[in-house]
């Protein structure tokens, strides 16, 4: 068994270069959120369930950069949601000041069109501010592991929330901004936080982000940088010893997700909120880890499952009625899909019972609806006012169930089927499904 | 003197009143395997710490193939060529065994954020040398049919050999080995000694070596240097240090009255 072959060690590198794989993945970015943008109101998809899926990608976005931090790395950031703010009062700034500068008003259905051009330097520039924020936050943490790094990004969170209510009051003239402009950059309106931000980021520009966030996720953790930090999260001692800078890969991590945690942040002030200073504290930075804590750590489709997820429980929680329109049912035709493939298969592998459980979801938040109706006709209890009780229990069930969170560190596709690398090698070296045992020596 | 790829002299540390190691001299030629050896606590490991900048020698210097390492962090000297395995496991247990190994190659490679996230064709070709030379140092240690397995998953004297495997990725000039036998049943344990001599020969690496197992150590080991209380009391062939008084006493503690083998 230990004999040495006597390959030569120069195997040249057999797979050529194929650029339509470097372009295909931004092109599917493009068409899925066209399909998102066009597709969901045919299927009847109403404003208020649209806006709900704006904001839910927007929490996906941050779900999925905090999972190259908290996930990937190992290094237990939580103060996300100040690097969201960051990115989110830039973008704000620069659409609103950018329009009274240049148009004189702000959210001018004539202006749309530069509007969304400078809601798109917006997010740009907050999320580089938001990176260059990353670099201060990562550089001195890295000392620092576990509970202290938490602290100190805690209080990173806090720090960037009393600095944004002490900021000036909002200029709303354009000829104030015109005379000061730099002046106007920094005048966020204190405590009662930014408002007048036109909604520029339709259900198009909101969903491209979430999918060219998933993709760059998802190819850092599959490349060289990803498996370094992957390694660190696992064992520093051995990575330093393999060879892994651990501070550049810290930094890197951090870095990577306040540039897309500004990213969120950006788009979040584009879809009609107001970004206030709470936007920065401790609670927002918490709901977001409980996405990656549940969706899995370091699993890129957990995290951004479970963010999707979580969001619509919260507005199904919080009134059932609209679950029982049209689109719901296609929900529910889903659900009895996964399930009904999922029994086909007898159960054997374990990717088909992740799906199970997951189709399960919208059978039970249909059950839910038709119990809530019931309760509140013949109890008079309405269960909506107990939605985050609800919501907590349901945590702690996962937590109980699925310690690592729903997907660990897989990837939902990686559960099934052949469409991953490590699939492939199963399949062509011929050892054993996914799960089942090792090949014995 | 110019052919030794590790040449470490007088190392030595203290921790706090407590001397670890003191003037530790280890050399090691280009296709040299040496042992390091001693009871438990004498400071064998630590002085592989010293070797690979876990922890900084207080005295002395450390050469690497003529380059001086010491005072490099540990990643600078993996970088330089010394690479090692540890007494207590250390694998990246959700990685896939294909990734531990992978991951390894990483030291050689360039790895811009931007490359990755476009997926250029240099990023790209480097990904597939490093998949490959990963699979082929799989095969070498007979785990290729494993490559997708969770690191974790493995049985124990795989984990061990993966060790080794992961070690080697990092394409080292020399090798540190801390008790690869351990916890090996003695077929295993000759499986092992012979891989260690088949890589040695193929990489023409300069392995030392740890390990409590006196008949591994005495068979495949050219020179054997004897740690006592973090002192070097012995060095020499094995035949010689196998009648060592000193080395007796280090393993038996009485004076000279060496029964049978230590």
């Amino acid at each position: 068994m230990l004999t040495l072959g006597q390959r030569t060690s120069a195997v040249p590198a057999s797979r050529r270069f194929r650029p339509m794989v470097m372009v295909l993945p931004w092109l599917a970015c493009v068409l899925g959120a066209l399909l998102v943008h066009f597709g969901l109101p045919l299927l009847g998809v109403d404003e208020y369930w649209q806006s709900v899926l704006r904001r839910a990608g927007v929490l996906m976005i941050a779900a999925v950069s905090l999972n190259i931090v908290n996930g990937y790395a190992g290094q237990f950031s939580m103060g996300h949601a100040g690097f969201m703010a960051i990115g989110g009062y830039v973008a704000a700034a620069i659409t609103y000041y950018g329009s009274l500068f240049f148009h004189g008003s702000a959210g001018d259905p004539a202006f749309a069109a530069q509007g969304t051009g400078l809601m798109l330097a917006g997010i740009l520039l907050g999320a580089l501010v938001a990176a260059g924020a990353g670099y201060l936050v990562g550089l001195p943490s890295l000392r620092l592991r576990g509970d202290y790094l938490a602290i100190v990004t805690l209080g990173f969170g806090e720090i960037i929330r009393v600095l944004l209510e002490l900021t000036p009051s909002q200029i709303d003239t354009a000829a104030a901004v015109r005379e000061h402009p730099i002046r106007a950059l920094i005048s966020l309106n204190g405590p009662t936080g930014f408002y007048g931000v036109p909604a520029y980021a339709t259900l198009f520009w909101v969903w491209l982000l979430v999918l060219v966030t998933c993709v760059v996720a998802y190819r850092v953790k599959q490349s060289s940088s990803g498996r370094a930090f992957l390694s660190i999260r696992e064992d520093e001692i051995a990575a330093r010893s393999m060879g892994i800078d651990l501070t550049r890969y810290k930094v890197r991590a951090f870095v990577l997700a306040a540039f897309f945690g500004g990213v969120a942040g950006a788009v979040y002030a584009h879809t009609g909120a107001n970004p206030s200073p709470q936007d920065a504290g401790f609670q927002r930075s918490f709901d977001i880890i409980i996405f990656v804590v549940l969706g899995g750590l370091g699993s890129l489709s957990g995290a951004a499952l479970s963010a999707l997820l979580l969001s619509l429980l919260g507005e199904v929680l919080r009134g059932p009625g609209p679950v029982l329109d049209a689109w719901a049912y296609c929900l529910a035709a889903a659900a009895a899909l996964g399930i009904g493939a999922a029994v086909l298969r007898g159960l054997r592998n374990r990717g088909w019972v992740v799906v199970a459980a997951m189709a399960m979801i919208p059978v039970l938040l249909l059950g839910f609806a038709v119990l809530s109706g019931w309760a509140k006709a013949r109890l008079g209890i309405d269960l909506g006012e107990y939605r985050l009780v609800l919501y907590a229990i349901m945590l702690i069930l996962v937590m109980l169930l699925r310690p690592n969170g729903l997907l660990g560190v897989r990837e939902i596709w990686e559960l099934f089927g052949p469409m991953t690398d490590a699939d492939k090698r199963r399949r062509t070296l011929g050892s054993g499904g996914p799960g089942g045992p090792g090949g014995g020596t | 003197m110019s052919d030794l790829l590790l040449n470490a002299r007088g190392m030595g540390i203290a921790f706090g009143g407590l001397k670890a190691v003191q003037d530790l001299t280890v050399q090691v030629p280009a296709g040299g395997l040496h042992g390091l050896i001693g009871p438990n606590g004498a400071g064998k490991t630590t002085a592989f710490n010293l070797l690979t900048g876990v922890y900084r020698s207080q005295t002395g210097s450390i050469e690497l193939d003529g380059r001086r390492v010491d005072g490099l962090r540990p990643h600078e000297i993996a970088r330089a060529g010394m690479s090692r395995t540890f007494q207590n496991i250390r694998l990246f247990g959700e990685l896939s065994v294909l990734d531990n190994v992978r991951l390894a190659c990483h030291v050689r490679g360039r790895h811009s954020i931007l490359e990755t996230v476009l997926r250029l064709p240099g990023f790209v070709a480097q990904e597939a040398a490093m998949r490959d030379r990963a699979m082929e140092l799989l095969e070498v240690f007979g785990l290729e049919s494993m490559a997708g397995e969770q690191a974790k998953g493995l049985p124990y004297g795989d984990q061990r050999r993966l060790e080794i495997c992961r070690a080697l990725a990092t394409e080292p000039r020399v090798l540190l080995l801390d008790e690869p036998a351990a916890g090996m049943n003695p077929s295993e344990k000759q499986a092992l000694a012979r891989t260690i001599r088949e890589i040695r020969d193929r990489f023409g690496l300069a392995i030392l070596l740890i390990e409590h197992d006196m008949s591994l150590v005495m068979e495949i080991c050219e020179k054997i240097t004897v740690l006592d209380h973090g002192c070097p009391i012995a060095f020499g062939e094995p035949s010689m240090i196998q009648n060592d008084p000193k080395v007796c006493e280090a393993y038996l503690g009485q004076p000279a009255v060496a029964e049978g083998e230590p």
